[in-house]
C-alpha cells in the first residue's frame, strides 16, 4: 500500500517537473543577447519612472522576423520578376529526413509557396502546398496543412486575396503548433529556413548585379536589421545542437553584413493622422555597401541555401 | 486500499489540472486566428504568431523591422476580462512613436515607415483590474497585418 503510494508520488513529482521545465521553455523567448540589452539600455532614456519599472518586472520578449509571405511581398513590389528556375525543386522534398532539413526546408518551401502564389503561377504554388503539407506532417505539426487546406486552395487559385489568407493560416498554425507544444527550436528552424530562402530568391533575383534593381538591393540590404532578430531567436535555444549549427551559419552571413552599412541621417520622427488612424514614421536613412561585399553577401547567401537545401 | 484509491485519485487530480494548465496555451493559437485576425480587417495577416498569456500588469514587447513603402496594421487582441491594454511603438532610442493610451486604449493603428527601420512595440496589461471578475490571466495576441497591393484599374 505504502509503495503504492509512493509510486504515485513519484509519478506526480516527476510530472509536475516536466510540467515546470516545459513551462519554462514557454519563456525562452525572455533571453536576449547583448545586442539586444543595449537596445533596451537605450530605452531607459526618456522614460517616466513607472512605465520603465514595469517593463524590469516582466521581460516576455518576442521577436518577428518578416514572415515568407512579407519577404515574398517586398520582392514583388520591389519589381522583381518571376523565375521559376531559382525555387527549391519539388523533387527535393523527400530528401529531407531530419528535424532540422525537414523544418528549414518547411521555411523555404513556405517562401517558394508565398513566391509562386503572388506571380499567380496556381499550378506551382498548389505543388509547393504539397511540399510544405508533407514536411509539416514530417515534423507531426497535426491540422496545420490538410487536405482541405489544399482543396481551399485549389478553389480559390483564381483568387489571389483567398490564397494569401490561406498561406498565412498554415504559416500561423505550423508556427503556433510548435511554440504551443514546447517545440519552439523547431518553430525558429522553420522562421530562418524561410528567412534565408527570401533573401537568396531577392540575391538572385539581382542577377549578381547592384544596378538592375535599386529597391531590391535596398530590401537585401536591410535585411542587416532582421539579421540581428535572427540571431536573438536562435540565442533563445542555446542547447539545441541544431540550433548551434545555424547560429555558426548566421554567424558567417553577419560577418559580411557588418560591412554594410546603414545610418539614420536625421532624428525619428513620427507624424499621426487621427482621422485616418495611421502614423507615418519619418527618418533618413542611408546604405552603403561595395561591390565587394555585395558579392560576397551573394555568395554567401547562396552557399548557405545550397546547404539547407542540398 | 483506501490509501490505493486516494493516491491514485490525487494523481488523476494533479494530471487534470497539469493539462487544463498547458491547454491554456494552446488556447492561444484559435484566440489568435479567431479573435486576432478579424481585427485586422483587409490587411494580410503576415503569418507569424506573436500570442501568450498575460495577466493585469504584465508588460511584453516585440522587435519588428518596419519595411519602407509598405503599410501595416498592428492589431492587439485580448479576452474580454483582461484591463485594457497600453501600448507604444518606440525606435532604439526610445523615441516615442505612437502611444495608444493618446487614442483611448486602441487596439488596431497602422502604420508606415519613410525608410526601413527596427522598431519596438512595448505593451502592458493595465492594472485596473475588476475584482468582481475571476479571470486573472488570459491570452493577449499581437498580430501584424500588410495592406494588400491596389488593384490596378483596367485601361479601356
Amino acid at each position: 500500500m505504502r509503495k503504492t503510494f509512493l509510486l504515485v508520488s513519484k509519478f506526480i513529482f516527476t510530472f509536475i517537473i516536466a510540467i515546470s521545465i516545459l513551462s519554462s521553455c514557454q519563456s525562452s523567448d525572455k533571453k536576449k543577447n547583448n545586442e539586444q540589452t543595449e537596445l533596451i539600455e537605450s530605452t531607459k532614456k526618456d522614460v517616466d519612472p513607472k512605465m520603465m519599472e514595469d517593463f524590469n518586472k516582466s521581460k516576455l520578449i518576442f521577436y518577428s522576423l518578416p514572415s515568407p509571405l512579407e519577404t515574398a511581398m517586398l520582392i514583388k513590389r520591389s519589381g522583381a520578376r518571376y523565375d521559376e528556375e531559382i525555387l527549391n525543386p519539388i523533387g527535393n522534398v523527400t530528401n529531407y529526413n531530419t528535424n532540422l532539413k525537414m523544418a528549414l526546408n518547411l521555411g523555404v518551401y513556405s517562401a517558394d509557396l508565398s513566391y509562386t502564389s503572388l506571380f499567380d503561377q496556381t499550378q506551382s504554388a498548389i505543388q509547393y502546398m504539397g511540399c510544405a503539407k508533407k514536411l509539416a506532417e514530417g515534423l507531426s505539426i497535426i491540422d496545420a496543412i490538410d487536405e482541405n487546406t489544399m482543396k481551399q486552395l485549389e478553389d480559390n487559385m483564381n483568387n489571389r486575396d483567398a490564397v494569401l489568407e490561406i498561406i498565412s493560416e498554415t504559416f500561423m498554425t505550423s508556427n503556433a503548433y510548435l511554440k504551443e507544444n514546447d517545440r519552439a527550436a523547431i518553430s525558429v528552424m522553420v522562421l530562418v529556413g524561410g528567412w534565408v530562402e527570401g533573401l537568396y530568391l531577392a540575391s538572385a533575383l539581382t542577377n549578381g548585379s547592384m544596378d538592375n534593381n535599386k529597391r531590391l538591393l535596398d530590401r537585401i540590404v536591410y535585411q542587416k536589421l532582421s539579421l540581428i532578430t535572427v540571431m536573438n531567436l536562435l540565442d533563445s535555444h542555446p542547447e539545441n545542437e541544431d540550433i548551434q549549427y545555424l547560429h555558426g551559419k548566421m554567424n558567417e552571413l553577419k560577418a559580411i553584413f557588418e560591412q554594410v552599412k546603414i545610418v539614420n541621417t536625421s532624428k525619428v520622427q513620427s507624424e499621426t493622422d487621427k482621422e485616418n488612424r495611421v502614423t507615418t514614421i519619418k527618418a533618413d536613412s542611408e546604405t552603403q555597401i561595395s561591390k565587394e561585399v555585395f558579392e560576397a553577401l551573394i555568395n554567401k547567401v547562396t552557399e548557405i541555401r545550397t546547404e539547407f537545401v542540398s | 486500499m483506501k490509501n490505493n484509491k486516494k493516491a491514485l485519485t490525487v494523481g488523476l487530480l494533479t494530471l487534470l489540472m497539469c493539462f487544463i494548465a498547458h491547454t491554456g496555451f494552446a488556447q492561444c493559437a484559435s484566440f489568435a486566428k479567431n479573435v486576432g485576425k478579424i481585427k485586422l480587417g483587409e490587411f494580410v495577416h503576415d503569418g507569424n504568431y506573436n500570442a501568450t498569456v498575460l495577466g493585469a500588469g504584465d508588460t511584453a514587447e516585440l522587435y519588428k523591422t518596419f519595411f519602407a513603402n509598405q503599410k501595416y496594421r498592428v492589431a492587439i487582441s485580448k479576452i474580454e476580462n483582461l484591463p485594457n491594454i497600453h501600448f507604444r511603438l518606440v525606435d532604439k532610442e526610445n523615441n516615442i512613436l505612437f502611444d495608444n493610451q493618446e487614442h483611448d486604449f486602441t487596439d488596431v493603428w497602422d502604420f508606415t515607415v519613410e525608410s526601413t527601420q527596427m522598431l519596438i512595440l512595448k505593451l502592458k496589461v493595465l492594472d485596473d483590474y475588476d475584482m468582481e471578475t475571476e479571470i486573472t490571466q488570459g491570452c493577449v495576441a499581437v498580430l501584424f497585418g500588410i495592406e494588400k497591393e491596389k488593384k490596378k484599374k483596367k485601361k479601356k
